[in-house]
This record gives structure tokens, C-alpha cells and sequence, in this order.
């Protein structure tokens, strides 16, 4: 198909202009091309979510065999189809709680049109949102414990990437110590801005957090534990979270698999920890000890994983998350607001460092006494 | 001798998409077809037949992307086509075990642009062999020889380094007539008429090192009024987004105490002029670079060279002869001393200069590395005609490489497109990067997002993705719009 549009990001400003939910013609009439290759009857389209600069998006769709989700991947196609496999994977052999992916006419996982791949998927009805508080956590934990027992053993379909993060961790640390240098250099020279000297006087700090971090790493029993390789590891979700984790029909289900990877499996819980922390105003070594407790149930954390988890909540996440872009526009960026932000993410970072002291000794877990 | 020559499964050849290892193939292909008769395979393209014969060279193409793919093609078609004498594999260690499978008594040969032969790219079994079946490997440095021998010390007797080479009629000395008229176009139009330029040419990425030239001008600038830093180059802008690379660096020129001027995007037949415009030519890499084809272009463009102790890039500098070596390539202060030394010296520039460009003349043109090749190849066109088994006497051969060892040259062409597979790795992780730049929201599930796409820039492995990056118009040359490019007129 050399003359097919390609599907491209599309315009934010247009979106805003329009609404949110914009979607350029030819997408939509992509749409439809894409539903004629399924046996069913589509009376309505909804559209849930875009992401419009990557050029991706959701519908909600009406069937004659009831509401199925339509999705636009924005990845790859030799990607998406490595998530695709893996939610087949999980749904025919694992018995998985995660949505069905729903074949063409022809048998396929999935049409590809626009050089990106389209899928069609169940909808599940009776998904909701656990409520904001530690037992909500807790199962968002179990959830994604099991979602990573489950995952172990899955191969990616001919003609699909590896996708894995699993060797990757010594050079996304790396990348964070280096970024650090950069807001340094930055806060320097625009040292008139209200946030820089904020900045600087704390940069240093979550440098050395960084550093310690990487080193850390490479005392570890990383290198060790990735040898076991990706299939043994099993498949990380990446993008987990409040609404990625539904409970439903059976219990807790787990959507939006697009960006899974192999990948050691704490990487999900150290996120989840830590967004959770930063919404609590600050760390709290209950909440931590029971969502770990209630994942290490699914999916039981060693004493060598949990050092992992460990030094992996030990890095500069929040600072570093928040602050990296200050290097777009650093007379726009580094305002007052963010002179504020980064005093709270420096109070929250003082009572991180008791709480992980005391995490340190896993034998609450039931792992070896320190 | 038939020869087949097997590409990379990521670009097409010819060079339609760019890419270094494609524009070599290309480049050094016509030669030596006069000799020999050639096949080469590569990747599929849909602007490109499947199957054509063109200046007596027969193309043949396979569905690529996904090296296993591309791989079963190569299979399917040396089953059907198995009477090669030899056959010629680039910067793919990992086909030399099927090829061996499929051609039994063919002649290999490797030729490798990257290292290859680490084991987060090769299994070391796989290496293993891989090297036990090759009769050479041909390297674009000797540091990539010794990164392969890193890993794989047996490799050692089986090594050679051809150096790449450059247009000698392209790029001409800053000093020649020739140069004189674009040298005063530009710096008329860039308003940089009585400044010292100091040139930049490489994309915008971290390992290439431009914030750390930029870095430099704060510690020149106290010493030097007249100087100027141009970047050269492009880091593919898509919709008006930029990496954070590229605006750390624009932050910092931006505050720059002198102008720098960075030219966008400049198509590859353009990008002499800039050579001919500048006065010292800077490679600030970071990485350990396989060896950057600006060196060849900056010496034939008769230009002091200062680059770092960095992977292959030192080796076709003579100390203090063609250029000046920077040991801490982190540090802004050792350029910026180095500058100093040259911008207080314009004598001292030009014997450099003119020491550079004899260097290129004498040893780093085209007609070198078609050589050469043609060279290694003949060794085994008699060990052919004497019935010699496949990979004895490499112990003869290693004496032969150890004496050939001081020359060699390789291609160029293509300006920022890619000039290897690392640096579309590369591209393709700082490309991803763009996905960063999208503001974090307060709704946690934002932040979950922001936080993913921040992991994606760790995919680095996949090609399709840069071609994909191509498609939308931000990528390699042929298909890269001009990128906006920024003056800092502040300081000028």
C-alpha cells in the first residue's frame, strides 16, 4: 500500500479549538474501514481517549454483540504486535482478567491500516475504580502481582519485537544522573529566574541520590537476576495505575496493555508506591509495608528483588519527574510555581529517607534479618 | 569471483532513506562490479523493485525491519541461489551463522561499522561462531577491531581497518579559490563578516557532545571577542516539539556570551559550504564513536581539527599535526584551551590545515577504499583458484593486516542522516525523548503516562521506528524538512 496515508500525531491547538476528543477525518474514516472486518454491526462511536500527539486513540463502540472498545495504537506495528500477543497470551492461556481481544472475519488479532495497528477488544461493562485509600492500594497491588505471575512464559507472536526493559535499568539510571547536570547548567546561567537558585541549592542532593543509586545498582544482584531473561521475568505493565487497575466482573482487572514489556516485575510497584507517597503528602511506612505485603501475596518479592525495589525507590523519581523539563523554556518554566513545587518534593523527600531506613530490613516480609 | 553482498535489514539500497552503511555499499558497488560479479541483498522498499539489475549489479530485495525477517529471506534466497564465492556480510554478525548453513563452501566476509560483537547485540555462542566462519572482518577503525576483540580475542588474526574517506573534489581547502566565494557568501549571510568560526557538524545529541562546545564559548569568550560557534546539523523537529537535548542546548546558547548560530537541517550536498565557511572544525563526541566521517571532511576541508579521545575518532588525528585531541571530553575548559591556542595563532591553524588536507589527499580518499576491498577480496579470489580451504592461514593473513594496518579509508555522503546503526539506535532513543516533552499533569494518571514515555525513550533496538520518524518528516535527510534554525543574535 505505498499511497496509504500514513497516520501522523495530530494538531493539539485544532483538538483545543474543537474539543478534546478531535479526531482528524481521515482517522475516523480509517475507523470505519477498520470495523468492516469484523462480524458485527457498529451503531455508535465513542470516543474515549486520544493521544493525540502520538496519534493514538479509544472508541467505545456500540455492536450488535454488545460494547466493544475499538483502539488506534500509536506504537509500531512490530511493537503493538508484541502487546497484542501478550493480552491474547494472558487471556487464552493465563485466564487473565484482562479484556478479550476480539478476532476479524479473517481470524486476526488485529487490522493494520495507516501503518499502525487497530485492534477490537470486550468492553467490561462493570469496571470501577477502587476507592482512594490504603485497601483500594492493596488490591491495585495484589492485582498487579498476579498480572506479573500470570505474564511469565510469554512469547511474542513471529514477526513482533522482544519487547524488554529488563537490560536496561544501568542506563535509565545513568540517564537520570546525567540529566542532572544539565538542570544545573541550566538553573546556572538563568540564575535570575525564581525557581534557580531553589534548584541549585538542592540539586546537588538528589545528584548524589542518583549516583548513590547507580552504584548501588551495580552492587546489586541485578546482573544476576536479569540473567534468569525476559520470559522467566514475565511482562511488566508500565503505565499502572488507579484506572489501568479496574475491579469488575471476578475481581480486579487489569487494561491498557499497549505498553507492556519484559521487564523485572517491581518496576510497576516502585511507581505505584511512589505516586501513591506523593499523593499522601509525604512517605508513610504502613501504607508501603502493606502494598508490598499485598503484591509479595500474588507475586512473592526475594530478598534479592526486594533490594531492587528498594534502590529503585531510593532514586530522585519525584524531583527528576518534575523537574526535566525546565530545560524547554527555562524563563517560562522556572517560575515561582516551581520554586513551590520543588520545596514540596524536597519536604516529601525528608521523610522518604527514615521510611526506606526502616524498609531496609525485609524480615517483616519474611526475608533474611539485615 | 560472484560475490553477494548482504546489507543491514534496516535501510534500502540504494541509499533512498539514508544511512551510511547503505551509502558505502552503494558508493564502493559500481567499482567493484568492473571486477567482479556482484548480487546484493537488502531490505525491501516500496520505491524500490524487488528484483533489478542496474549497471550490471543485480539488487535483490527481502522484507526487512525485523532482523528475523529479513534473516529468513536471505535463507530463502541463498537456498535457491547457493553458487557464491563469496559473500560479504555488513555490520550483521548475527546472519553469518545462517548464511554458513545455507552456503557451506562460500567465502565469508564481515564488515563491521559498530560494535557489534557486544553480547548485549550477539550471544557470545553465536559470536563464537560467527568469527570462526568469517575469513575477514573489515572494520571502519581500529578501535571497532578492538572492541571486537574485547569479547572475542580469537578474532584478532581475522581483522583489518579501512579507513572511510571523503569527496576530495567536494570539500576544498578553506584556503582555495573554490572556497573563497561560498566562504564570503555565507559569512555574509550569517552575518559573521571578521569572527574566528568555530564549526560544529553532527546531529544535536548528547553523545555527540554540542552542549559541551557550547559550554566552551563562556570560558573562550573572556579571552576572544571575534569568534563564533556554529552547529551544524539538526536534530529532527516534529511538531514544533524538541528534544530536551536540543533545548538544553538552545537554553545554553541562548545565554551564550558569543553567537551561535545553528544552520537547521542542511541537505548533503550543501554541507561543504559550511566546511568552506569555518576557520577550526570542533567534534566534541562524548561516546566511544566508531570513527565520525566529519574528521575526513574537516581535514580535506583543510581545518584544524579538535576532537576527543573517544572511540575511533583520535586515529586519523596526528597530534598537533592535523589537530589537537581533547583527553576529558566532558570538561569545557580543555576545548576551550585548545581553541585558545589556535585562535591566537592564525599560522598555526593553517599549517594544520593544509597538513589535513594532505593527509586526505594522500590517504583518505575514495579510490582508496574501493581498493582495498578489492584487495582483501583478491586474497581469497586465489585461495578460490588454488583450492585453498575455506579459513586457513590466517595466521599469514594477520601478517598481512598488521602491514596494511597504517592506510585505509572509507565512504561519507550522507550528512546528519545516520551515520550507522548505533546512531539510529541513537536517534531513535532521543527521538523518544520528544515524547517528554509533553507537560505533566496534576491527575495522577497523567503522571503515569509521562512516566512511561519517558521509559520509551529506552527503546533503542528497532528500526522500524526510525523509519517511521522518517515517514513523518524528521528524520534522516532525504525526507527532513529544514528544522527552524535559532540564531543567538544577543551576543553578536
Amino acid at each position: 500500500m505505498e499511497n496509504e496515508q500514513l497516520i501522523t500525531p495530530w494538531d493539539l491547538e485544532e483538538a483545543e479549538r474543537q474539543d478534546s476528543f478531535y479526531v482528524p477525518e481521515y482517522i475516523v474514516n480509517m475507523a470505519h474501514e477498520v470495523n468492516k472486518h469484523y462480524d458485527m454491526q457498529v451503531s455508535h462511536m465513542e470516543v474515549i481517549t486520544t493521544k493525540a500527539d502520538k496519534g493514538g486513540l479509544i472508541w467505545k463502540i456500540e455492536t450488535d454483540k454488545g460494547p466493544r472498545s475499538l483502539k488506534l495504537l500509536h506504537r509500531r506495528p512490530t511493537r503493538s504486535l508484541f502487546s497484542l500477543g501478550a493480552q491474547e497470551y494472558l487471556v487464552k492461556e493465563k485466564n487473565a482478567r484482562v479484556p478479550s481481544i476480539i478476532p476479524t472475519k479473517d481470524g486476526k488479532l488485529y487490522v493494520e491500516i495507516g501503518g499502525k495497528l487497530w485492534f477490537v477488544a470486550e468492553w467490561i461493562e462493570s469496571l470501577f475504580q477502587v476507592t482512594k485509600d490504603l485497601e483500594g492500594a492493596k488490591e491495585l497491588c495484589y492485582a498487579i502481582g498476579e498480572f506479573h505471575r500470570l505474564s511469565k512464559g510469554y512469547t511474542p507472536p513471529p514477526g513482533a519485537e522482544n519487547a524488554s526493559r529488563l537490560y536496561r535499568w544501568p542506563k535509565t539510571y545513568n540517564k537520570i544522573v546525567k540529566k542532572m547536570t544539565w538542570l544545573r547548567d541550566i538553573a546556572t546561567v538563568y540564575n535570575e529566574m525564581p525557581a534557580s537558585s531553589t534548584v541549585l541549592s538542592v540539586i546537588d542532593m538528589f545528584e548524589q541520590q542518583a549516583i548513590k543509586a547507580v552504584e548501588r545498582l551495580g552492587q546489586s544482584a541485578y546482573y544476576e537476576l536479569v540473567k534468569k531473561g525476559n520470559k522467566e521475568w514475565g511482562l511488566v505493565h508500565q503505565d499502572y495505575g488507579w484506572s489501568n487497575g479496574q475491579k469488575g466482573d471476578g475481581g480486579m482487572w487489569i487494561i491498557d496493555l499497549d505498553g507492556v514489556a519484559y521487564d523485572l516485575p517491581i518496576r510497576d510497584l516502585q511507581k505505584l508506591i511512589t505516586g501513591t507517597m506523593d499523593d499522601l503528602g509525604g512517605w508513610d511506612v504502613h501504607w508501603i509495608k502493606e502494598m508490598i505485603s499485598a503484591y509479595h501475596e500474588a507475586n512473592p518479592v526475594d530478598d534479592q528483588l526486594y533490594e531492587i525495589l528498594m534502590i529503585d525507590l531510593s532514586l530522585p523519581n519525584l524531583f527528576y519527574k518534575n523537574v526535566k523539563e525546565m530545560v524547554y523554556e527555562p524563563t517560562v518554566f522556572m517560575d515561582e510555581e516551581l520554586k513551590n513545587l520543588v520545596q514540596r518534593i524536597v519536604d516529601i523527600d525528608k521523610t522518604k529517607w527514615p521510611v526506606l531506613d526502616e524498609l531496609a530490613d525485609n524480615s517483616w516480609l519474611g526475608g533474611k534479618s539485615k | 569471483m560472484k560475490v553477494l553482498i548482504i546489507c543491514t535489514e534496516k535501510l534500502p539500497v540504494p541509499p533512498v532513506r539514508g544511512g551510511a552503511i547503505q551509502t558505502y555499499i552503494a558508493g564502493i558497488a559500481p567499482f567493484l562490479g568492473q571486477k567482479h560479479e556482484i548480487t546484493i541483498i537488502g531490505r525491501n522498499d516500496p520505491s524500490l523493485p524487488d528484483q533489478e539489475t542496474k549497471e550490471g549489479i543485480q539488487y535483490v530485495r527481502v522484507p526487512g525491519g525485523l532482523l528475523e525477517t529479513y534473516r529468513q529471506g536471505i535463507v530463502d534466497y541463498l537456498n535457491s541461489n547457493s553458487s557464491f564465492d563469496l559473500i560479504h556480510i555488513f555490520n550483521r554478525p548475527r546472519l553469518v551463522t545462517s548464511v554458513r548453513e545455507c552456503a557451506p563452501s562460500a567465502r565469508i566476509f564481515l564488515s563491521m561499522h559498530n560494535d557489534m560483537f557486544k553480547p548485549q547485540k550477539i550471544n557470545p555462542d553465536e559470536g563464537q561462531i560467527a568469527i570462526q566462519e568469517v575469513e575477514k572482518i573489515i572494520t571502519i577503525s581500529d578501535y571497532i577491531g578492538q572492541a571486537i576483540t574485547e569479547w572475542f580475542p580469537e578474532a584478532a588474526p581475522k581483522l583489518k581497518t579501512i579507513y572511510s574517506g571523503v569527496d576530495l573534489d567536494r570539500f576544498v581547502p578553506v584556503y582555495s579559490t573554490k572556497a573563497e566565494k561560498i566562504r564570503k557568501k555565507i559569512r555574509k549571510e550569517y552575518n559573521l563578516e571578521g569572527k574566528k568560526v568555530i564549526l560544529f557538524a553532527g546531529r544535536l545529541s548528547a553523545n555527540k557532545g554540542a552542549h559541551v562546545l557550547v559550554r566552551a564559548m563562556n570560558n573562550l569568550a573572556k579571552n576572544h571577542s571575534h569568534v563564533a560557534l556554529v552547529l551544524m546539523g539538526s536534530k529532527w523537529f516534529s511538531d514544533n516539539r524538541v528534544t530536551d537535548y536540543v533545548s538544553y542546548v538552545r537554553s545554553l546558547a541562548e545565554r551564550s556570551p558569543v553567537p551561535v548560530i545553528t544552520t537547521g537541517f542542511v541537505s548533503p550536498d550543501k554541507i561543504q559550504d559550511w566546511f568552506a565557511a569555518a576557520d577550526i572544525f570542533v567534534c566534541p563526541s562524548q561516546w566511544q564513536e566508531p570513527l565520525a566521517r566529519v574528521h575526513y571532511e574537516a581535514m580535506a576541508s583543510g581545518l584544524p581539527i579538535v576532537t576527543t579521545n573517544r572511540g575511533g575518532n583520535p586515529e586519523v588525528v596526528e597530534r598537533n599535526k592535523n589537530g589537537f585531541i581533547v583527553e576529558k571530553p566532558g570538561d569545557p575548559k580543555e576545548f576551550a584551551e585548545h581553541l585558545s591556542t589556535l585562535l591566537n595563532n592564525a599560522q598555526l591553524c593553517k599549517e594544520m590545515g593544509q597538513y589535513g588536507r594532505k593527509l586526505a589527499e594522500e590517504k583518505y580518499h575514495w579510490d582508496r577504499v574501493v581498493h582495498d576491498i578489492l584487495e582483501v577480496w583478491n586474497e581469497i579470489e586465489q585461495k578460490v583458484k588454488n583450492n585453498i580451504p575455506i579459513n586457513v592461514e590466517a595466521t599469514e593473513e594477520q601478517v598481512t593486516v598488521e602491514e596494511v594496518e597504517e592506510q585505509d579509508v572509507l565512504v561519507t555522503e550522507i550528512e546528519i542522516a545516520a551515520e550507522s546503526d548505533t546512531e539510529i539506535e541513537e536517534i531513535m532513543e532521543e527521538t523518544e525523548e520528544l515524547e517528554e516533552v509533553e507537560k505533566v499533569e496534576e491527575d495522577e494518571e497523567e503522571v503515569e503516562e509521562v512516566e512511561k514515555v519517558e521509559e520509551d525513550e529506552e527503546e533503542v533496538e528497532e528500526i522500524d521506528e526510525a523509519e517511521e520518524k522518517r515517514n513523518r518528516g524528521i528524520f534522516v535527510c532525504y525526507y527532513n524538512p529544514p528544522a527552524p534554525p535559532w540564531i543567538n543574535t544577543r551576543a553578536g
